[in-house]
């Protein structure tokens, strides 16, 4: 395999200056390919995704050490619309969608990258096509979405800026299942059609391990995990505490719950990077 | 109908400036209270430009024109950007601080006295008898022009361009608006240009009509509550908020009296405040914003 | 306050007595024994014109200290200082001018307008926050101004009102070292009141509402009750400040309180360091020296001649310069250059204070 899209070496992101959330975190993103991000509240999953788009300096966080390489260029510590500029576009968890910009302000505001005459053009009408259900709200002001047409228009206006890695932070956060199964549907359709990266950070492992290659766990900012579908699907851990599938956990016909013996085994076993 | 044609031509002078607060305070949330001193120096740059190119009035209006949309550039290159992600209240009084500074320094180039920057240009100001007995100056009738024209300009721009577009959503949500590739720098860089080119042309046009002198500011303050009466965020509030705040304005000094000119403006303000603090157009939200 | 004193040791209190104990350790007590002689003596050693800057350094640090009170501690902006310490001005000299009162009725009459008009002026506070709670300061500011112009006008003392040097208890207050310790007094007296304010249940409450409102009401603190106790007691003082102001200069005109009065009220707490009664007390200072340390600076320059009459101009942009500076490099101001002096010699030869003792 030749060198991944993006590649996330043994990052350390330190918040203003005294609070480390996270440290020695390396993972990477193979071209055309959806890389799950998963762990619980205050994992670093977010911390890491924003280190990569660029959106630390803001909070006064800083990548301390470690590289963010994207096609051979350096990442860390750029600001955010450079970031976006080289094709690495996030869809944040929360206000993603310009509250009073209309749906098609919302499309036509991004900067289109490397764009010649009528890219826009093309590029606005593949998304229409895409999300035939935003063509009909071309005139609702993005405030009044609701929550899945909001993801949608989201991810929409992220597509608009040509990305050739896509960083999506909590897909199915807030969302009915129906509406993430049908988003779900079209990020394998972004990966499959358009041959765009995706990075997904999620708490539900169960969305998260439908579509994605590969995945990463996160634990109190340090990468525990990892692996392709097929081994986190079977890993004894992931099923028990993302999951929801472990012996005793949901049985309602009075199963022995596992013991906390059994938590303590699993922190052992797990595997420390950095 | 002089009445009418003074509350227009007032109206017209606060909503030029307005809009210049309410550009900047749409796109990054600060107020900037260096807005009248910027103004003043477009007006005396006019006379700098004046004794540059003699002879060539319109060369020198232009230049002068030109070099204040590079002075607000420069503003937010060299001052504004280290504030942005501060506490508002350190970036206005930053604003605050320049003004002070801009007010100083033109003291010290051009003194504070009384100046004509129409002798030195050397155009005239005649004055237009219209129909029912009113007066209007020549500067002040190309004032109400130009300050339709701004509008306009501006709603066109911000409605239908693309960098209007984007302008309006970093206003609404910067961090979206970068991580969507657009420079934050550039666009407050052109907010603050823009602002500071209504700002001058409110002040060059008032200057050729009556001269500069060093108290121009005053009449900028007088503009806020234009600007916010009609909602911080609203351009056309502000519009409105102008022709509130001068109608009030004329027929309250002439009705009452003249010593009440540097008051009414507040005295609607805090009225305002206490009925709709968000204004007439704003948004309601921005209320806690600190 | 003066505290967090960086101590080398630990040093730890073992009784409420303790705690409450204004000063706590002997170096405290020292210093300022050292502090009360050096300012007694002054004034038998200095010039006229030092004893004249000393007595503005005390006016200013009145105002400053009421306004560190309302802004740095409760969180709320002022613009309108300036309008207070006018409003405490002229109704010294309108009630020495229509009714001949002397100062002991004087006094507590500007306390009680500041009271007055720190409810006016709290009112909207009540509805408003940041930035549109400064820009109705600002406006108040211009009202008062505007009826103090108003009554000049009227009553016919378009150039201001002449008030003469009051009198405490047959003794006539002429003499600048009799006004210096006067002023003192109230500046100590001010100083006091705050450092008390602010370690009870009001200081605490402020604090509380100044972090985050809606925590402190879920708190059981009144937000209303307090934001207006802040603002009264504030612009109380102030007013005061404005009355004492008054009979110093011995005339009351609208034009001394103009806007950048109330600017440089605020460029002192902030030059001096938000969120500190030491910041307000040497920005003040720093605010009121400023302008005579720019013209002594200007004569030590060659060209004297030429810039001697724009004196006031280059005052007037080195202040926004020295502003900036301060805003942009050091947002805490000259007590943050001070703590790191002090950490600096302290902590030698380590560079970072332990986290556990972390202070903001």
């Amino acid at each position: 395999m030749n060198a991944p899209l993006l590649q996330v070496e043994k990052i350390e992101v330190v918040y203003k200056r005294v609070i480390t959330a996270v440290q020695g975190v390396t993972l990477a993103v193979p071209d055309g390919q959806i890389v799950a991000l998963l762990g619980t509240n205050g994992a670093g999953k977010s911390t890491t995704l924003r280190a990569i788009s660029g959106f630390l300096g803001l909070d006064d966080a800083k990548v301390t050490e470690g590289s963010i390489t994207f096609e051979g260029t350096s990442l860390q510590n750029r600001p955010p619309h450079e970031i976006a500029g080289h094709g690495v576009v996030l869809v944040p968890e929360r206000e993603k969608v310009f509250p009073n910009l209309t749906v098609a302000e919302n499309l036509a505001a991004p900067v289109v990258r490397a764009s010649k005459a009528g890219d826009r053009r093309q590029q606005e009408e593949r998304i229409y096509h895409f999300f035939p259900r935003l063509a009909d709200l071309r005139d609702r002001t993005g405030g009044l979405l609701s929550g899945g047409e909001r993801q949608m228009l989201a991810i929409a206006s992220a597509l608009m800026c040509r990305p050739k890695l896509l960083l999506i932070d909590e897909l199915s956060l807030g969302l009915a299942p129906v509406v993430v199964g049908d988003l779900i549907r079209r990020l394998a359709a972004i990966r499959d059609d358009l041959g765009i990266a995706i990075l997904l950070v999620e708490q539900s492992a169960a969305v998260a391990l439908e579509i994605a290659d590969y995945a990463y766990v996160m634990e109190n900012g340090r990468v525990v995990l990892d692996g392709d579908r097929e081994r986190l699907r079977s890993h004894k851990d992931v099923q028990e505490f993302y999951l929801g599938q472990g012996n005793g956990v949901g049985n309602s016909d009075g199963a022995v719950r596992r013991s906390y013996r059994d938590v303590k085994q699993y922190r052992r076993s797990r595997r420390w990077y950095g | 109908m002089q009445l009418l044609i003074n509350i227009i031509v007032l109206a017209s002078i606060y909503a030029l400036i307005a809009c210049g607060y309410v550009l900047i305070y749409r796109v990054s949330r600060v107020l900037n209270l260096a807005h009248g001193e910027l103004m003043m120096f477009g007006a005396y740059l006019v006379l700098a430009c004046a004794s540059l190119f003699a002879g060539h009035p319109i060369m020198a209006l232009c230049a002068a024109v030109v070099l204040s949309v590079v002075t607000g550039a420069l503003v937010y290159v060299f001052l504004m950007r280290k504030m942005t992600g501060e506490m508002v209240l350190a970036a206005i009084l930053t604003t605050v601080a320049l003004g002070i500074l801009v007010r100083g320094v033109i003291v010290l180039v051009w003194s504070s006295q009384q100046q004509y920057p129409a002798q030195a240009l050397g155009i005239s100001n005649p004055t237009f008898t219209l129909p029912g007995d009113g007066h209007i100056s020549f500067w002040s009738l190309v004032l109400v022009l130009t300050n339709l024209a701004a509008y306009g300009a501006l709603f066109g721009f911000l409605r239908f361009g693309r960098w209007g577009m984007r302008m309006r959503a970093a206003g609404q949500n910067p961090l979206l608006a970068a991580q969507r590739g657009i420079n934050l720098h550039g666009v407050y860089a052109l907010a603050w240009s823009l602002s500071t080119l209504t700002g001058a042309l409110a002040g060059i046009l008032m200057a050729l009509d009556s001269g500069v002198t060093g108290s121009m500011p005053v009449i900028a303050l007088k503009a806020f509550p234009a600007a916010l009466v009609g909602g911080l965020d609203s351009l056309g509030g502000a519009l409105l908020g102008a022709l509130i705040i001068a109608g009030a304005e004329v027929l309250l000094i002439y009705y009452v009296d003249p010593l009440l000119s540097d008051v009414v403006p507040f005295l609607v303000l805090v009225a305002m405040l206490i009925v709709r603090p968000w204004g007439l157009f704003g948004t309601r939200e921005e209320l806690d914003r600190v | 306050m003066f505290r967090p004193v960086p101590r080398a040791s630990g040093y730890f209190r073992t009784d409420y007595a303790q705690d409450m104990a204004l000063l706590q350790t002997r170096a405290e007590r020292i210093g300022l024994a050292a502090l009360v002689g050096v300012l007694v003596t002054l004034p038998f050693i200095a010039t006229p014109f030092l004893l004249d800057l000393a007595c503005q350094v005390f006016l200013a640090s009145i105002g400053a200290l009421s306004l560190m009170l309302l802004t740095g501690y409760a969180g709320q902006i002022s613009l309108g200082h300036a309008g207070l310490i006018a409003a405490g001005a002229f109704t010294t000299g309108i009630l020495t001018r229509e009714i001949n009162a002397p100062f002991w009725l004087t006094l507590p009459a500007s306390a009680l307008t500041g009271i007055v008009l720190g409810l006016v002026f709290g009112l909207p506070s009540l509805r408003l926050r940041g930035l549109y709670l400064a820009v109705s300061t600002l406006a108040l500011h211009f009202i008062v101004i505007y009826l103090g112009g108003e009554y000049e006008t009227k009553r016919g003392f378009s150039t201001g009102i002449l008030i003469e040097k009051p009198s405490l208890g047959g003794f006539k207050l002429t003499d600048g070292r009799a006004w210096y310790f006067v002023l003192l007094i109230f500046a100590a007296a001010t100083l006091l009141i705050c450092i008390n304010l602010l370690r009870s249940r009001s200081g605490r409450a402020w604090r509380a509402i100044h972090t985050r409102e809606t925590v402190a009401e879920a708190l059981g603190i009144s937000i209303s009750g307090y934001k207006l106790l802040a603002f009264v007691i504030s612009s109380s003082m102030t007013s005061v400040a404005g009355c004492l102001f008054a009979y110093y200069r011995g005339f009351v005109s609208i034009e001394a309180f103009d806007l950048f009065l109330s600017i440089q009220y605020v460029a002192m707490i902030i030059i001096g360091g938000m969120g500190s009664l030491l910041g307000a007390l040497l920005g003040a200072t720093f605010v009121t020296i400023f302008p005579y340390a720019i013209e002594a600076l200007l004569k030590l320059l060659p060209n004297v001649q030429k810039l001697a009459g724009d004196i006031f101009a280059v005052n007037y942009a080195s202040f926004g310069v020295v502003m900036i500076l301060f805003l942009v490099l050091e947002p805490l101001g000259l007590v943050g250059i001070w703590r790191r002096i002090q950490n600096y010699f302290l902590l030698w030869p380590f560079k970072y204070k332990p986290l556990a003792s972390m202070r903001k």
